[in-house]
């Protein structure tokens, strides 16, 4: 049969961001893909020779605009590890609350992205309608909607009152209602299901075989999340992953619905748990320069992330190296394009959530 | 490296049920005109709640054999080391021929890139520092 060369990107209706595949194409079905990236390239790694490690965090966090608060916490983690610093204990609840809701502003942001991949105007408007309350939240708590700037390393720059916290959960309960109407038409919508039930099926022994990551991996039934290590104050909070089985587009769209939920509820066990008053320690301030070495894993809202830094005791590190989830999740996509018609691929890459910003940091 | 050792290390993680989690390498520079500047390359296998990683060290000139036979992905983090570090992987599942970034500078993270860019931190900083006095 005639092969035809069909390539998808750098730019295409359904990408924010530039990625190729170039599609082998029989016919209609799609029987290998080959990826480029490096259009958007920034060599961000690289700074670590001219930019302080003070100063390198306000870097990492621009890896990306989505996740740019877990960017900052990984990069602050992996530098406390290494200056043995203890983190105040309401800092490291602050972390974590934001992080949550960090987590629900990416899935209603990708929820929006798939839902005008598939042609549903109105629910984009919906997801990205609900996800500007969490940019409110944010701004109001860290100053700043997209980059927040308040880790550091030691702990966190800002408090938020008690009465906050009350008032941040009583708005993400009502959006918490929204958003329930919203599930209903995602998971009843029968254009919907036509569009993404049993396409790109990716099973449990394929997730792991391409070591996918987040919840590409738990949308096939695989229990990987990196908040069961029960590092970061994971182990106090009731908390198991939400997994789905059938492993096709629409699972992993219902994953990511569920921990937008699950999300809410997590922030609601933080607040309780976490010590309350107002003036308590933020920050501990590290001394001195850093030496020695880590590797420091998180879960992004995409899924793990790994962080390397070495630290040779001067101001500057050696290395920095970021292993994003759409990284790790590239090879789970190529696998999942192999047999697919070409009309699915949009719909198969869109639901890995690709971040090439983070990718190309 | 022993190449069949490290070999029969990733396969006994692979065999074992670990994953792999990262592929890093880094460039450290000689430290001095005559050393040879080495790379150092970690992988980094996780199962459940574990981490661990394999530590190697090699020049330029060394041969690095790929663990794609073992791990799928790693073909993405073996074609970033070679483009990035200029490291000689081989035998790599998906080999993109140096295709996969699309980089101003070739070999960012070469030994001679990297000693220019800490050579114009260093004069930066002398110049900031000569304004200063």
């Amino acid at each position: 049969m005639k092969r035809t060369i069909v390539p998808f990107g750098p730019q295409h209706p359904v990408l924010p961001e530039p990625i190729v595949l170039d599609l082998l194409l029989e016919d209609e079905k799609v029987v290998d893909a080959i990826p480029t990236i490096g259009y958007i390239h920034r060599g961000l790694e690289a700074m670590v020779d001219r930019v302080e490690y003070t100063e390198m965090g306000f870097v990492v966090e621009r890896i990306c605009g989505i996740c740019s608060f877990m960017h900052g916490l990984g990069y602050c983690l992996a530098l406390e590890s290494i200056m043995n610093v203890e983190v105040p204990d309401r800092a490291r609840w602050l972390r974590i609350i934001w992080a949550e809701i960090s987590r629900i502003q990416s899935h209603l942001l990708w929820l929006g992205l798939g839902a005008d991949a598939f042609g549903f105007e109105n629910l984009f408007m919906h997801c990205w309608r609900m996800r500007e309350e969490i940019l409110d939240i944010f701004e109001k708590t860290t100053g700043g909607r997209i980059i927040h700037s308040v880790n550091r390393i030691g702990g966190v720059k800002r408090d938020i009152a008690d009465s906050e916290l009350v008032a941040i959960l009583a708005r993400l309960d009502e959006l918490g209602s929204a958003f329930d109407a919203t599930v209903k038409v995602f998971g009843s919508d029968a254009s919907i299901r036509h569009r993404l039930g049993g396409v790109g099926i990716l099973s449990a022994a394929d997730a792991r075989a391409v070591d996918a990551v987040g919840p590409m991996a738990r949308a096939s039934g695989v229990r990987m999340d990196t908040r069961l290590t029960g590092q970061n104050l994971y182990d106090q909070l009731d908390f198991e992953p939400v997994l789905e089985t059938a492993g096709d587009c629409l699972a992993r769209v219902i994953v990511r619905m569920r921990e937008v939920r699950q999300s809410i509820e997590l922030v609601h066990q933080m607040v309780d748990k976490m010590p309350k008053g107002e003036g308590m320690p933020l920050e501990n301030k590290p001394r001195g320069n850093p030496s020695g070495e880590t590797f420091t894993r998180l879960e992004q809202p995409r899924g793990e992330v790994v962080y390397y830094v070495k630290a040779n005791g001067t101001k500057y590190l050696e290395r920095f190296r970021a292993r994003t989830p759409t990284f790790a999740n590239i090879p789970a996509m190529i696998k999942l394009v192999k047999g697919c018609d070409l009309a699915d691929v949009p719909n198969i890459i869109l639901t890995i959530d690709p971040c090439i910003s983070c990718t190309e940091r | 490296m022993d190449k069949a050792a490290f070999l029969a290390r990733v396969g006994e993680y692979h065999k074992n049920g670990w994953r792999l989690a990262i592929i890093n390498a880094t460039t450290v520079p000689s430290p001095d005109e005559v050393t040879p500047g080495v790379f150092e390359i970690s992988w980094g296998f996780a199962h459940e709640l574990e981490f661990e990683t394999i530590r190697e060290t090699v020049t330029t000139a060394d041969e690095v054999p790929s663990v794609s036979e073992f791990f799928g992905a790693a073909f993405l983090y073996e074609n970033e080391m070679r483009e990035l570090f200029g490291i000689n992987v081989t035998g790599i599942g998906l080999d993109l021929g140096g295709q996969l970034y699309k980089t101003s500078v070739k070999i960012p993270f070469s030994h001679a890139a990297v000693k220019a860019r800490l050579e114009a931190t260093a004069a930066a900083n002398a110049a900031a520092a000569g304004k200063k006095a």
